[in-house]
């Protein structure tokens, strides 16, 4: 999945919020926030094909029957494309 | 004029959290104490030969291994000052390398290189927020006060930024040099659709002038006082005056305290979630004080933060502070009491006047 914008993902004791850089910075207008599902989906994003290889990957860490992880998901992923990031 | 904006909630939730943990959330980076301008207050700037004797400027390697350490120890948001930053000729090279370790990076500038080659690598990577210090309201007054006619550039400068949509804030100094223009400042940053913020109390410059405690090219007590109520008349409604004033008299009449311990000496995130490097890279609570100093280059930076946070927490204002009727509507801290007096258990007498003759003054207007 392609990445639009440039934003660099930073945990600071336990918080993940995305930093932009370069164009991103004009639309961001701050910080974005990402919960614990967020900050792990992000990394998996740049190599993720579809969204079957991050349910997939969701299932194997953590404790969630598939239709919830795919719900969490689409609705993570629909976030990231009004906000013009995928 | 854009009202301050509130600061994101995340920003005030990862302070607090770092205040808990003793994170440095946020850091000051002094790249420089040269500038282009030559303010008669400012606490800052040296001569070239001044420079000479107090020490070099850390190369842009040192800066981004010490932003690299901050970053590692929790640091989020970079405010990039001088001087003025942008005299260095590998600033973008400190800038683009802070962005990229992933910080907020904000810049202070007196807005007067924002053109060409420079606004153009700006555009291409914006900061987090310009803070533009504002010197006047005409080209006479740049030049009385800074030495160089700069007023129409500036403000076409930051009229340039507003149009790219980058974030920017002024910062206003009132002084005896500038004071005629008030109206006219506050007139253009409504114009331009900016946040500005203001202040007659000028520290006494004690970072470049060993000998300047409880001096400076600043008004009187009673005539900063004044300064400051001019400034709010312009920013707040009638009613929005009136309650401040109503507020000011009703505080400071207060009854004081019993206390048997003094109050602490830093209220503000200095030297608790922030820190300040200066440009020969000592590491400070804030930049207005000249102590207490720790040496991120030679300890390591999470030993000279250790040092910082520990020494800041033992800072505790004069007593007679502590028990004053006037504690309410006083902003003294510890940074007022060490450059006021040379030392931080001294009451600072310049700020009492100031303070006695705003409350006098807010008792006038009602």
């Amino acid at each position: 999945m392609q990445l639009k914008k440039e934003l660099i993902k930073r945990t600071i004791s336990g918080d993940t919020v995305l930093v932009p850089i370069g164009s991103a910075v004009y639309d961001a207008n701050g910080l974005f926030v990402l919960n614990e599902l967020g900050g792990f989906l992000w990394d998996l994003l740049p190599q993720a094909e579809d969204i079957q290889q991050l349910v997939d990957a969701v299932l194997a860490e953590y404790e969630v029957d598939e239709a919830t992880a795919r719900r969490d998901i689409s609705a993570f992923l629909e976030a990231l494309e009004k906000l013009g990031i995928l | 004029m854009k009202r301050t904006a509130p600061e994101p909630h995340i920003m005030t939730y990862l302070h607090q959290k770092g205040r808990a943990l003793g994170l440095p959330i946020a850091g000051t980076f002094e790249l420089t104490p040269r500038c282009n301008f030559n303010c008669p207050m400012c606490y800052i700037h040296m001569t070239p030969e001044q420079q000479r004797q107090a020490g070099i400027e850390l190369t842009a390697q040192q800066w981004l291994q010490l932003a690299r350490d901050a970053r590692d120890a929790g640091m989020l948001v970079a405010l990039l000052t001088g001087g003025e930053p942008l005299v260095r000729k590998d600033f973008f090279e400190i800038y683009s390398g802070m962005k990229k370790l992933g910080l907020m990076v904000s810049v202070n500038t007196n807005g007067s290189m924002l053109q060409g080659e420079i606004l153009e690598k700006f555009l291409a990577d914006p900061p987090a927020r310009f803070n533009i210090s504002l010197y006047g309201g005409c080209n006479e007054t740049y030049e009385k006060m800074c030495g160089l006619p700069m007023y129409d550039r500036v403000r076409s400068n930051i009229a340039n930024l507003r149009k790219a949509g980058i974030e920017v804030s002024l910062n206003l100094s009132i002084t005896p040099y500038n004071c005629q223009d008030l109206e006219k400042i506050f007139r253009d940053a409504m114009e331009l659709d900016v946040n500005i913020k203001a202040s007659s109390y000028m520290y006494p410059p004690v970072r470049v002038q060993e000998d300047s405690y409880g001096a400076g090219n600043r008004f009187t007590p009673c005539r900063s006082a004044e300064e400051s109520l001019r400034w709010d008349r312009l920013r707040f409604t009638p009613e929005e005056f009136k309650k401040r004033m109503e507020n000011t008299a009703a505080l400071a009449q207060l009854a004081p305290e019993c206390s048997t311990e003094t109050d602490p000496g830093v209220r503000c995130r200095a030297g608790s979630t922030s820190f300040w490097l200066t440009w020969d890279g000592k590491m400070l609570p804030c930049g207005m004080m000249p102590r207490p100093i720790a040496y991120p280059l030679e300890a390591g930076f999470a030993a000279a933060w250790e040092t910082i946070r520990n020494a800041t927490a033992a800072l505790r204002l004069p007593s007679a502070c502590t028990t004053c009727p006037k504690k309410p509507v006083c902003p003294v801290c510890a940074a007022v009491c060490v450059t006021e007096t040379g030392a931080f258990d001294q009451v600072p007498h310049y700020l009492c006047q100031q303070v006695e003759e705003t409350v006098r003054l807010a008792k006038e207007e009602l």
